[in-house]
């Protein structure tokens, strides 16, 4: 019985993702089944977790997941009715299927450790605890909450993407199950793993290192057996997944004609602020990513439309904590120019403490160094405009987030950068894989990229063809 | 189909070979251990909350004996939970009762010491539907409660004498 109310939780998650997948795409593009499922399953989420949310302004109860479920088909009908063309498929060669069974291998190995495992600290107090609450209340967060001074510790002020899809899951089930809660977590592994594959074949026109960078994921520990990483429950993984296809959607609308994958990119860019706190920073930085492809590519004006959303995710998730008196993290200091100026002598010790975490070899095996090394390969590439943009959202974010440790209002900030930088680095890891992924492939972009049709790949390389596309 | 090689591209492979390597040489050992570091724990609604209470106080399936509990006094009322400054067990046995104490308010207290009678004292018994210790002792002067495990007791205060 569980099974089945999990598979229709996932199920309307899936539909109504891939509903608005359609409407995003718009038949302009053609994507791969990795593709439509990865999307499918980030935009879902973001959906389903925003309905209830907003819906639950007004309506508890029954009523509540019942108008969510509609919403969900009625997404899927429409999806249903503009199906987003697939690509011709071609047979993997060997390699590939070698390295594809890999990756499923890998992908059981972290469902049994996320089922080896309970839920993290944080993903206990800081989300479950939401989505519990919400259920225990008709789908709704008691107002009282928010505003209870002993439940502080528990960060009433996060937003609720990530809460909002435990809930969904609890609804199905008709009760709060904090095992079945973890399946959602190495769900977006997968979805990471998908989205790593596709943008490796649409950045370097070729699927074996997609596969390769997949597989390797895995091998940082921090992704997949440290505290914060997939198996936890915490919110960063998820961010980090989404921060991934925010920016991988970017770089392939730098293209010009791909229009599809900025609206991809605008979808992804709104739910950043929504999975996490810190998902502001890098809505910042992403936004300002986005910004800078419209005026380096010579998009229209309206792109700029794309941030819309995100700020009106922002602002209404502000207005709603304000409404709601919630009681306000003593995390940091008022950010200001006096506070800042008056911490200055702390750049130097957060400067050290992230080259050591860098070198941290246990959490991070060698995946900076290498990140380094591609680094290094990508910047004789910098007048193709999405290499600036892949740079930028690795390094910007790491500045900024330094820069939050010197208005910690803890009395020891170290121990608070000790104990949060390892997640915070995660966020931009995935970009990380695609910036390798690069430099492995050693491809040379010629700017403004000529290659697309029909916006199979964003570089279709010939070495890449089979005869059955050749023939196509 | 001709492959050429340069010295450009045997130096390319063997740089991301090598780094390669040594990377899943000191990943390997770290994932191999915590992937066969824990068992496949007992599964339930509320696993986490056991096998955290379990780890902290001993006691088996403590969750629903708790939730239980304050489920007995009145909802209206505050519950008040004690916890031991610089214990991080005492801190998370407080924050996981908190969590578990849904719908009531909470208050935590987190002081030096194992004696909370000033705090206690201060209190209007009017306003509190149940106090909890976590790993702290209860003052002689307030009648037993419910103890789970070691180090975690609770007291209804309608069990007060008044």
């Amino acid at each position: 019985m569980s099974a089945l109310a999990l598979l229709g939780a996932f199920g309307t998650l899936l539909i109504a993702g891939y509903g608005l997948l359609t409407l995003l795409a718009r038949n302009e593009t053609q994507l791969s089944l990795t593709e439509q499922i990865a999307f499918s399953w980030l935009l879902g989420t973001g959906a389903v977790s925003l309905l209830l949310w907003i819906f639950g302004l007004f309506v508890h109860g029954v009523l509540l997941p019942s108008l969510v479920s509609i919403i969900c088909l009625s997404l899927g009908l429409i999806g249903w009715r503009r199906m987003v063309p697939r690509p011709l498929r071609r047979m993997p060669n060997p390699f590939e299927i070698f390295l594809g069974i890999i990756v499923v291998l890998e992908i059981a190995i972290v469902f049994y450790l996320s089922f080896v495992h309970t839920l993290g600290w944080d993903g206990l107090l800081n989300w479950e605890i939401k989505a519990r609450y919400a259920f225990a209340n008709g789908g709704v967060i008691p107002a009282t909450y928010f505003s209870d001074s002993g439940r502080a510790f528990s960060h009433p002020e996060y937003p609720l993407a990530i809460p909002f899809t435990e809930l969904w899951l609890y609804l199905w089930l008709g009760e709060a199950d904090q095992f079945c809660a973890k399946t959602i977590f190495p769900i977006f592994y997968v979805i990471g793993t998908f989205l790593v594959v596709a943008f490796g074949r649409r950045f370097t026109g070729k699927t074996w290192i997609g596969l390769l960078m997949a597989a390797f994921l895995f091998f940082v520990p921090q992704m997949t057996v440290e505290v914060g990483s997939a198996i936890a429950g915490y919110a960063d993984f998820p961010l980090s997944i989404f921060y991934l296809a925010t920016i991988g959607c970017l770089f392939c609308a730098t293209e010009p004609k791909n229009d599809a994958f900025f609206r991809l990119y605008a979808a992804c860019l709104a739910l950043l602020p929504w999975v996490k706190r810190d998902g502001l920073i890098l809505w910042v930085v992403a936004a300002a990513c986005g910004v800078y492809v419209i005026l380096r590519t010579k998009k229209s004006s309206r792109h700029f439309l794309a941030l819309f959303p995100g700020l009106l995710i922002i602002c209404g998730w502000r207005f709603y904590l304000a409404a709601m008196h919630a009681t306000q993290s003593a995390d940091f200091l008022p950010v200001n120019l006096e506070t800042f100026s008056s911490h200055l002598d702390r750049i130097l010790p957060l400067l050290s403490a992230l080259l050591a975490e860098f070198h941290n070899l246990p959490t991070w095996s060698l995946f900076w160094f290498v990140v380094a090394v591609g680094v290094a390969y990508l910047l004789g590439q910098m007048r193709n405009p999405g290499t600036p943009v892949l740079l930028t959202a690795l390094f910007v974010p790491i500045v900024l987030y330094l820069l939050i440790y010197v208005f910690s209002s803890w009395p020891n900030y170290l121990q608070h950068v000790g104990l949060s930088i390892s997640r915070l680095l995660m966020h931009v890891a995935p970009v990380g894989f695609l910036i390798t992924l690069l430099a492995i492939s050693r491809r040379r972009v010629k700017s403004p990229a000529p290659v697309h049709e029909r916006g199979v790949t964003c570089a279709m390389t010939d070495s890449e063809r089979t005869p059955v596309i050749a023939l196509a | 189909m001709t492959v050429r090689f340069s010295y450009g591209r045997i130096a390319h492979v063997l740089l991301w070979c090598g780094l390669a390597v040594a990377s899943l040489g000191i990943s390997i050992p770290k994932i191999y251990s915590g992937v066969t570091q824990y068992p496949l724990h007992p599964t339930g609604p509320l696993h986490t909350c056991d096998n955290y209470l379990k780890f902290a106080t001993g006691a088996s399936g403590a969750s629903q004996g708790l939730i239980s509990t304050f489920q007995s006094v009145s909802p209206s009322k505050r519950i008040i939970i004690f916890t031991r400054k610089d214990d991080a067990f005492s801190s998370g046995l407080g924050m996981t009762t908190a969590y578990l104490a849904s719908p009531h308010l909470v208050r935590l207290f987190e002081i030096s010491g194992t004696h909370p009678d000033n705090e206690l004292s201060k209190m209007n018994p009017g306003e509190v539907a149940a106090v909890v210790f976590c790993r702290m002792n209860r003052p002689a002067w307030l009648p037993a409660g419910k103890v789970f495990g070691s180090g975690l007791e609770v007291v209804s205060i309608r069990e007060k004498a008044r």
